[in-house]
């Protein structure tokens, strides 16, 4: 490739196409000197502009130049044209420059004078480039972008491919359409319209339209340039210069650099290497772990569908459908092992972010709450469900190669950083959302054509198409012991009463009448407990625990919708509830930590983020404790009692099990 | 201390949305973790395998499994007995007899 440093080159390639009579010709040419095959076609720029003076010349060829060597070298290729480039006064102030219907490049004339004098004062702070010349040469390469997007420069596999769905609609139409052909059969443009493109750049299907496009992106959230949402179109122009500028591109926006990675076989060559881990708010609220953890995706054993079986109330009568990242323990080999490395286990779950106290059915059909990707450890989501909701959850394994399992784990980590959605119970629900993921995320071909609008149905789609593998759950105990089924609690509490009631011949018939009685009532059996009683009653006072918090929090609830505002306890609380509610947002968006930066935040951003986050989590739990005392000092003194006197039992029964354990000589851990 | 604030902000949610819609408030392990504090706070406090997290998480498995005599057996105790065995080879100890200490401890 050649360099153009004056007019002498410059004549060359002028030469080539115009003659001029001149040496330092008005018409200079910036393109590809092949020395050995000097007539073949490609992309040239073509400085069309007789006015300018020496120096502005220069200078201008020099960022042609400089644009230019920026190219992927297939994109000089197939653009095989002169594109005329001039500086303009007719452009509004605040444009840099645009093409014409013609595909000329016209550059807004007030920048020349910087240009020439080397400075950037001026240029609009929201700019990401950095100087000027950055900003023009992006300004060309966007412009360039767009010319190329519009050229249908499709690779021969792909033009085959566009030919054989366009006829398979005429034949077949949409109905029988193969699954490959989806989103193919009216492509217009090189990139834009590539389905895989619109599933990056926060453009999904919407579901059951056989591939029509949702026409408003949500991934708005640390975005490179606000223009990128414009359209699809203006998404790769903007994408491409910083594919082809920003050496963290590729660790900002992973999946869209491969996407164009692959597409021009090439990629600059001053890319950054990126970090392994992937930063993400940890929604636990658990004053335990950092708010911010980091997910290596390199160790990841397998991704399993995560349902959360149906139970009857109206928002979960179809069940709740997540993703499991089993992440093996620091320092294990993948292997089975990792299955048991259950405090390192992530889940990945859209939900509502419900910011009222009462969450309204209405609200949640229209999509008021805002849909966003919760990462949740799974030990966190066990308990949710399995004791609090008491409902099982089944983890089926995917098959999924490594590469469709790093590149789901990057998917998630992009959406958490960007996604801000609309909820609707029915057609963007959890299943539609995890269904986005999965395709966006691992790219697999079946399932590009796969629509489901319920969880459990997501699920036997799944499996139907051999992606998802049921069989370790099929023995049910072995799956409960190997992690597969995580059973409620609900059985196990049962069981438990039934071995106090034959141990300790309670005279109560059902669970429901032992958890009715007092705590100081139950503590009256505690002392007679054999261990395996004693175990079975640890496990009760935990269910009575649960159970009376329940019943305190509907009292509380109950008293706070009655209250008329005349209550000042119930009243600061309601306010500190919704202050809780109010603050927690940033764990599922966080994008609000950072104001600079774009996608997934990297090294410079780090030390930010970690004081931002600590910071900010702090101060909620800060909330949740004045709450927490607000709340307490409410009680009844019955209730109380109650608390405190369930808590006592839990005490003694932990005691009563080391003592029975020390009298009959039983192992200690060392 | 039991951290009550969150089952009732979670439960206020939850009460009405289920978890289809779940709220964002965690029900983390509150209990769980108060009864391990509770129990660390009486107990010695010298370091023991029995402080690894993957035991203490196994808190609830053990009990059922000594409570069930074994027949309930879930995936925190399995992962607890395979963390004390690859860390005490030499260890002989049947998986009662280790459920039994998990949940003296």
């Amino acid at each position: 490739m050649s360099k153009i440093q004056g007019c002498i080159i410059a004549k060359l390639h002028a030469g080539l196409l115009h003659t001029t009579s001149s040496v330092c010709s008005a018409v200079l040419l910036v393109g590809l000197l092949l020395l050995s095959a000097p007539i073949q076609a490609a992309l040239q720029l073509r400085l069309d502009q007789p006015d300018l003076n020496d120096q502005q010349r220069q200078i201008t060829l020099q960022l042609l130049n400089n644009a230019f060597d920026s190219l992927p070298p297939l994109m000089i290729k197939q653009l095989d044209r002169q594109v005329s480039v001039s500086w303009s006064d007719n452009l509004p102030s605040a444009v840099m420059g645009r093409a014409t219907p013609g595909g000329k490049i016209k550059l807004n004339r007030r920048w020349l004078p910087a240009l020439v004098t080397g400075h950037s004062e001026g240029l609009a702070p929201d700019r990401q480039h950095g100087t000027l010349q950055n900003e023009l040469k992006a300004t060309l390469l966007h412009e360039l972008g767009h010319l190329y997007d519009q050229g249908r420069f499709w690779p021969a596999a792909e033009r085959q491919l566009l030919q054989r769905c366009r006829s398979s609609q005429k034949t077949q139409g949409k109905i029988g359409l193969p699954r490959q052909c989806r989103g193919q059969t009216e492509r217009r443009f090189t990139l834009s319209d590539a389905p895989r493109l619109l599933d990056l750049a926060g453009w999904p299907e919407q579901v059951g339209q056989r591939g029509q496009r949702e026409t408003i992106n949500r991934q708005l959230d640390r975005s490179v340039d606000i223009y990128e949402f414009y359209s699809p179109q203006e998404f790769v122009a903007v994408n491409l210069e910083y594919f082809l500028l920003d050496p963290e591109y590729g660790c900002r926006r992973p999946a869209l650099k491969t996407f164009f990675h692959q597409h021009f076989g090439w990629e600059p060559s001053h890319t950054t290497d990126c970090a392994s881990a992937l930063p993400y708010m940890n929604a636990s609220l658990d004053a335990n772990q950092p708010a911010l953890g980091w997910l290596d995706p390199a160790r990841i054993y397998q991704v399993h569908y995560l349902l959360a079986e149906p139970d009857q109330t109206w928002a979960s009568r179809w069940g709740h459908s997540m993703l499991r990242l089993v992440i093996c323990a620091p320092g294990r080999p993948l292997s089975p092992d990792c299955m048991l490395d259950l405090e390192h286990h992530l889940v990945l779950s859209y939900r509502a972010f419900v910011d009222d106290v009462q969450l309204s059915s209405w609200d949640g059909l229209t999509g008021v709450y805002p849909s966003r990707l919760f990462i949740l450890p799974l030990n966190q989501v066990l308990d949710e469900y399995t004791k609090a909701e008491m409902r099982s959850l089944s983890s089926v394994p995917l098959n999924m190669t490594r590469e469709e399992q790093i590149g789901l784990a990057i998917q998630a980590a992009s959406q958490h950083w960007s996604y801000d959605g609309n909820y609707y119970f029915v057609s963007n629900n959890c299943a539609v959302e995890t269904l986005k993921l999965l395709r966006s995320g691992s790219d697999h071909h079946q399932l590009r054509d796969l629509d489901s609008y319920t969880p459990t149905g997501l699920l036997q789609i799944l499996e139907a198409r051999g992606l998802a593998n049921y069989a370790p759950l099929i023995n049910r105990d072995e799956a409960l012991r190997q992690g597969y089924y995580f059973a409620s609690y609900r059985n196990r509490y049962e069981q438990m009463f039934a071995v106090v009631r034959a141990n300790l011949n309670v005279p109560q018939k059902s669970i429901d009448d032992w958890l009715a009685l007092s705590a100081d009532q139950r503590q009256a059996w505690l002392p007679q407990a054999n261990q395996r009683a004693a175990a079975a009653l640890l496990l009760l006072e935990q269910a009575a625990l649960r159970q009376y918090i329940h019943v305190i929090q509907h009292d509380l609830k109950k008293r706070y919708l009655a209250d008329d505002g005349t209550n000042d306890g119930l009243s600061e609380a309601g306010r500190l509830m919704q202050e809780l509610i109010t603050d927690s947002s940033f764990l599922s968006r966080p994008a609000d930590l950072l104001s600079d930066g774009y996608g997934i935040p990297q090294a410079a951003e780090r030390d930010l983020l970690e004081s931002s986050a600590r910071q900010r989590h702090g101060s909620l739990l800060t909330t949740a404790d004045q709450l927490d005392n607000r709340l307490r000092a409410m009680l009844s003194v019955k209730q109380q009692q109650e608390l405190d006197g369930t808590q006592h039992n839990i005490e003694l029964l932990s005691g009563h099990l080391r003592q029975l354990h020390r009298e009959a000589g039983g192992l200690v851990l060392p | 201390m039991l951290r009550f604030s969150l089952f009732v902000a979670a439960g206020v949610l939850s009460i009405a949305s289920s978890a289809y819609a779940s709220s964002l408030i965690a029900t983390s392990d509150s209990i769980g973790a108060s009864l391990v504090n509770t129990v660390d706070a009486s107990s010695d406090a010298t370091s023991s395998i029995g402080d690894d997290k993957v035991v203490l998480d196994a808190r609830d498995d053990a009990a059922s499994f000594v409570g069930s005599e074994g027949s309930i057996r879930g995936a925190h105790l399995e992962a607890a007995l395979t963390h004390i065995r690859q860390t005490l080879p030499n260890l002989e100890a049947t998986d009662m007899q280790l459920a039994e200490a998990i949940l003296a401890r």
